[in-house]
């Protein structure tokens, strides 16, 4: 099958502002989304900027806006976007980021927000022989949350985020959960007094959209609302 | 359970928005019933109009009981209105303090709800913090003072 793509390009120094481009690209429908972009880039035109590492969801480079629908590029296939021979595919940048080049977004601030909440373990006990411990039962409560690849996806689907550049956002709160409710870390006080703030939890409304968004499937709204009624218990 | 700095929490106020929803579904209900549907708590109830009536355009009425009722308090000459009935409801010698109270809890309910969502969508698309406080501040004010005469209007109401 040919595929209409549409691609959302971005060059700041040529461009007083984004427009669409459309490429022609032959395509099987079980191809990933990752290939038509590589295709043109490779094929079509090579000033085409996109991240890409792995390939395969775990690295978590290549989210981005296909459709309309956050997604990895790398883990969505063709068939599942488009149907029919001549059909179109639109690939644009995460939305509510300052776009650097195409679909390369700058993600200093995701990252911000993301160190914020201090993601890494607080314990200020002397560590044991071998290793902190944790049982099965224990790590049960935030093995999905671990499974976050920081891709983006989330934080640039949700509203609040579009609305409040300032927002912590779902992926980085989903950390703050992973921590706060890790057997082994001592650190819940700062991190639930980071979200627990004006551009915190509270500006979560719950519309799931950080769900629909997760290539991973992590129930993200599920862990918020358990950090906050961990806040609201401990306030 | 880690100790926190509470004074920057919002966590109550979220806290009460879900509690106060809760009770909204229910007194809502509630409130429509008695209104506009019973025929058993409120004192005083509306006709129901039948087909028949509607096609020969007869409009809504009150019962005989109701209108010897609005008659017998607000004088002979006293016309029927809804705002009677509820003044009865609220000047009924048994029930009229469960009513006040009820009232006055939906009322303060209402507001809270109501002005913590507002104060939600406000500060998602005011940028300015100075303005921001303003607006919270006014938006708060503004609740007390629906709340101060809301709360005069059920007290005095019937009495």
């Amino acid at each position: 099958m040919t595929l209409n793509v549409e691609i959302k390009r971005y060059n700041p120094e040529k461009d007083d502002a984004p427009h669409w481009e459309s490429y022609e690209v032959p395509a099987d429908p079980l191809d990933s989304a990752l290939a038509l972009l590589l295709h043109v880039k490779w094929h079509i035109d090579g000033t085409l900027s996109l991240r890409k590492s792995c390939a395969h969801g775990v690295c978590g480079s290549d989210a981005m806006q296909i459709n309309g629908e956050n997604k990895l590029a790398c883990s969505v296939l063709v068939q599942d976007l488009v149907d029919s021979d001549g059909a179109t595919v639109k690939f644009a940048p995460l939305p509510a980021a300052p776009v650097i080049k195409d679909l390369v977004i700058d993600q200093s601030r995701f990252f911000e927000k993301y160190r914020e909440v201090k993601p890494w373990l607080i314990n200020d006990n002397p560590a044991p022989e071998k290793e902190r411990k944790q049982s099965p039962a224990e790590h049960e409560i935030i093995e999905e949350a671990t499974k976050c690849i920081m891709c983006g996806a989330c934080t640039h689907a949700c509203p609040s985020t579009w609305a409040s550049p300032d927002y912590l956002g779902p992926a980085a709160m989903l950390k703050a959960y992973r921590y706060t409710f890790d057997t082994r870390d001592d650190g819940e006080g700062e991190r639930l007094d980071t979200v627990d703030s004006e551009n915190g939890l509270w500006k979560c409304y719950t519309i799931f959209n950080c769900n629909e968004a997760c290539p991973k499937d992590i129930d993200i709204t599920r862990w918020l609302s358990a950090l906050k009624r961990r806040s609201a218990v401990t306030a | 359970m880690a100790s926190r700095a509470a004074s920057t929490s919002n966590a109550q106020s979220w806290f009460l928005h879900r509690i106060t929803g809760t009770f909204l579904i229910f007194m809502l209900i509630t409130h429509f019933w008695v209104q506009h549907y019973d025929q058993q708590t409120a004192t005083i109830s509306h006709d129901v109009l039948s087909t028949e009536q509607i096609e020969n355009d007869v409009l809504p009425g009150y019962t005989p009981e109701a209108e010897a009722a609005v008659e017998a308090r607000f004088g002979e000459t006293a016309e029927v209105t809804p705002h009677d009935v509820v003044m009865l409801r609220l000047a009924d010698p048994v029930y009229a303090v469960l009513w006040k109270a009820f009232n006055i809890l939906f009322l303060i309910v209402a507001l809270h709800h109501g002005f913590y969502g507002l104060n939600n969508v406000m500060s998602d698309y005011i940028r300015n913090p100075m303005a921001r406080k303003t607006a919270k501040v006014l938006s708060w004010s503004l609740a007390l003072v629906l709340f101060v005469v809301g709360t005069y209007s059920v007290l005095v109401a019937g009495w």
